[in-house]
């Protein structure tokens, strides 16, 4: 234990960083359109990984074309979430999530039955190997998380910022009614915020695939994770969602490897509870959830 | 007519919020609805413009009943409801809400066109596209939602409260445009607790008290009204 | 003084009648089935807990607080009566108010902070806490048995077996005396609930769901009484949670976890919580449900997924929501007029 391990814990920070970012960033644009809050958000990635194991090691497609489809096909149940649960229970945030709780059981039965619990599932790593750079030995299947999240936060953010319906989420976020004034559809709004997030938490899912064991239950720690990371960073705040991944990712990566990951949880936990009570708004959120 | 309502009613639950209200808008005029707050002039705007539904009598524009259609739909009639306060959207660009204002509008010429239009009567927001709607003073706020509202260049625009908490001078300004824009042929239903300022402008006035139509005319008419005066205008 | 005796009796006589039935529930299932009779008895007595459990989580949704550390409380409880028992043989009657008052004490320490958020943020907050104190059972090896948990919980000495109403499934591990114990005590945690949801406090906390503001114009200090109410909603899920503890015999960290605590929110929400009775529906057609689905028990979270899925959606309230309208039917049935 010394300075000598400082840059492997902080690149593997980084790695960790990344897949919370990715998971959150999903949560965050949910909940900031008509506060679709989703408890199962960790079963959505668990079916991301789930398309992976399918069409990666089973149907032997290439892994990143197995990747790249996680993304629609998680989207898909994300739209499903929104047309079934969340628009029925709209204005109700608590009602929301309660049912998705439910939706959760389902997905994790129906997994379990197309595929059986019994043994973890494996899935051979399509890059073997990794970097020495620097002092550090990240494998490569991890390295490769960071440009796949700057990718897509960076395609989140042109999309939100240049693509008029993109526009039309954030003004949806902002002011629902007077979005509604201006002719946007507010259902396909949010279905399109729920596709969004799926999609994020199917890609995060899919890049863990093949480096953590894939099984039903695998979501519910990321969708802690992603939790806490969201309400540190202001619950509907997508930039704050990235900070507060990174904060988590350094906390967890380094208190694990000090000490204990347990430990680092609970800090984790704690560091929320602290900010929940200092501001409640989140570090960059300026709604009181 | 361009828009007529026939004894409309509205209920938020088991409340009534407005009963019997029968109103006529001609094209190209200024109609102004007057009364207290809670009187039920934003709600006859939301039921308009479809946010809130009527529970009884018909809302036609150009004779077809528009009570059934969902807002987008009314949106894309040609009416456009500039929302009372700052219902601006904060976190975005004056240009990303003009944009917002265009967004039943498909193509990028007449969007152009449309935005060159709202800039002449709007110079002052010219100058502060890029400036994030939420840093605005309240005036400057009022007029990026008139200017969003106009982007879509609407037929009938419904004005809620456009003066509301803004300085006389700034009051002004905001009367000064919308004479602007009504001299362009646009036909608008003015909203207003300044009854001084709002029969100033319109050509005919309703006023409602506790959510019935108390009284109606010519706008004039309104003005020497011994009632109107005393309890709307402040004389004695 | 008569006239307030019958009013009494015809205030209370479903509730004796019931507890009449339980308190014959040992000899009635022994009758029927035999030595077979202790297992529906073990059912009987983790649904007087899990009444208990609901009615609790049900108090605190009084002021609109719902929150996702309930399990935690109740695990509090548990822990606190598993190691008083096995480390110290702290008698039965003895163990269950201090792990009351210990219960009540975390509730404190949680609300606290919590009480600073509402809403949603309370939600995830409450869940935040809940998953710190469940941390710490997981890494405190003394007292709490890190991850395995405590096992080997002795029995409560409730007398011999068949000391109680002469019932004896003729087994070492016979329960009917701790059975006896607990009714006598969800007995005492339901009228005293009972007695709380129609009190001076009760309807502080149901005002407060209504207006927090106006009742902090009048004088009602909202934050205290929200504290108040969770550490009372604390307490009643401990003796849910003492009593769960002797009947399992050991516990571990993720008998209280988020899975447990969706399930209690199903009860409430399938029940709903407006009334008194909501939780008592709930837990009593959820547990039907469950022991019905016992051939299919893979298949149990997708079931209980969609039921709390529907009744969300399709059923806000909750089934108490047909209770007027049963009554109504039964009341014409009969042909009696309604007076309302």
């Amino acid at each position: 234990m010394g300075l000598d391990i400082l840059p492997q814990t902080i690149g593997n920070a980084l790695v960790l960083g990344s897949i919370y970012a990715m998971v959150a960033v999903g949560l965050a644009i949910a909940f900031g359109v008509m506060q679709m809050a989703n408890f199962s958000h960790g079963e959505l990635f668990m079916v991301g990984a789930y398309c992976v194991y399918v069409l990666y090691t089973l149907f032997g497609w290439p892994f990143e074309l197995a990747v790249i489809a996680s993304f629609p096909i998680v989207a898909l149940i994300g739209v499903i979430y929104e047309r079934l649960i969340f628009r029925p229970t709209r204005g109700n945030v608590l009602a929301g999530f309660m049912a998705t709780a439910g939706a959760g059981f389902i997905l994790q039965v129906l997994i379990s039955e197309w595929y059986g619990v019994g043994l973890p599932k494996s899935v051979q790593v399509p890059y073997p190997g990794g970097s020495d750079f620097l002092m550090t030995a990240i494998s490569w299947q991890r390295l490769a998380i960071i440009p796949v999240t700057i990718a897509m936060v960076f395609g989140l953010w042109y999309f939100l910022t240049k693509v008029k319906d993109g526009k039309a989420l954030r003004a949806c976020a902002q002011d629902p009614e007077a979005s509604v004034l201006q002719g946007i559809k507010l259902n396909k709004m949010t279905a399109l915020a729920m596709a969004i997030s799926g999609g994020f938490a199917g890609v995060g899912g899919a890049l863990m695939a093949p480096i953590v064991s894939v099984n039903p239950y695998m979501g519910h720690d990321y969708a802690i994770i992603a939790f806490i990371v969201v309400i540190v960073g202001g619950m509907s705040s997508i930039p704050g969602a990235v900070l507060a991944a990174f904060i988590l990712g350094f906390i967890h990566t380094f208190v694990s490897t000090f000490a204990d990951s347990v430990y680092g949880m609970m800090i984790g936990v704690l560091f929320m509870a602290i900010v929940l009570i200092v501001k409640p708004t989140g570090l960059l959120g300026n709604v009181k959830v | 007519m361009l828009l007529e309502l026939k004894n409309t009613a509205v209920h938020y639950g088991k409340v009534e919020a407005t009963r019997d209200i029968s109103i006529k808008v001609p094209e190209g005029e200024i109609i102004t609805l007057i009364g207290a707050n809670g009187a039920g002039k934003s709600t006859t705007l939301r039921m308009i413009s479809g946010l809130v539904r009527p529970s009884q009598g018909e809302v036609l524009f150009e004779g077809e009943s528009i009570a059934h259609l969902d807002p987008e739909d009314i949106t894309d009639l040609g009416i456009a409801h500039v929302p009372e306060g700052r219902h601006v959207f904060p976190q975005m660009t004056v240009l990303e809400n003009l944009e917002m204002g265009a967004y039943l509008v498909k193509s990028k010429q007449e969007m152009k066109n449309n935005l060159e239009s709202v800039f002449e009567h709007f110079p002052r927001l010219k100058e502060r596209v890029k400036q994030f709607a939420g840093t605005m003073s309240g005036g400057e706020q009022q007029m990026v939602a008139m200017a969003r509202g106009l982007m879509s260049s609407p037929r009938l625009i419904l004005m809620d409260e456009p003066s509301l908490g803004l300085s006389p001078i700034m009051q002004q300004e905001i009367a000064v445009i919308i004479k602007e824009i009504h001299a362009q042929g646009r036909t608008i239903i003015l909203v207003e607790q300044n009854a001084r300022l709002a029969l100033s402008l319109a050509q005919y006035g309703y006023v409602l008290e506790t959510g019935e139509i108390a009284l109606e005319g010519d706008a004039k008419k309104l003005r020497d009204d011994e009632g109107v005066q005393r309890t709307y205008l402040g004389m004695d | 003084m008569l006239k307030s005796n019958s009013m009494f009796i015809k205030r209370w006589w479903p509730a004796a009648t019931i507890i009449i039935v339980f308190a014959f529930a040992p000899q009635l299932f022994e009758t029927f089935w035999g030595r077979m009779g202790m297992y529906k008895l073990v059912l009987l007595q983790v649904f007087l807990a899990n009444v208990v459990l609901a009615q609790s989580y049900r108090l605190m949704t009084t002021t609109g607080d719902w929150t996702l550390c309930h399990y935690i409380l109740m695990g509090m409880g548990a822990y606190t009566t598993a190691i008083l028992a096995k480390f110290y043989g702290v008698p039965f009657y003895l163990t269950i108010p201090v792990a009351a008052i210990c219960t009540v004490a975390v509730s404190f320490l949680i609300a606290l902070p919590l009480s600073r958020t509402i809403g949603f943020a309370f939600f995830i907050g409450s869940f935040a806490l809940g998953e710190f104190v469940r941390y710490i059972w997981e890494k405190l090896h003394f007292p709490f048995g890190g991850s395995r948990g405590l096992s080997n919980i002795p029995r409560p000495e409730l007398g011999q077996s068949g000391d109680w109403y002469f019932v004896d499934f003729s087994s070492r591990m016979d329960i009917s005396n701790l059975y006896y114990g607990t009714l006598i005590l969800a007995v005492f945690a339901l009228v005293l609930l009972y007695r709380l949801d129609t009190s001076r406090f009760g309807n502080a906390w149901k005002s407060i769901y209504s207006d927090s503001e106006l009742c902090e114009s009048i004088g009602i200090n909202v934050t205290r009484y929200r504290i108040l109410i969770f550490c009372v909603a604390g307490f009643f899920a401990s003796l849910a949670g003492s009593l769960l503890a002797y009947q399992w015999g050991a516990i571990d960290p993720d008998n209280f976890g988020m899975i447990e605590m969706v399930y209690l929110i199903i009860w409430v929400v399938v029940g709903g919580v407006k009334t008194y009775w909501g939780p008592l529906i709930g837990v009593a057609s959820m547990s039907l449900v469950f022991e019905l689905t016992r051939p299919f028990d893979e298949f149990r979270p997708l079931i209980f997924g969609v039921i709390l899925i529907s009744s969300l959606v399709f059923m806000p309230g909750g089934l108490e929501v047909l209770i007027p309208r049963t009554t109504r039917f039964f009341k014409n049935l009969v042909g009696t007029k309604e007076v309302s």
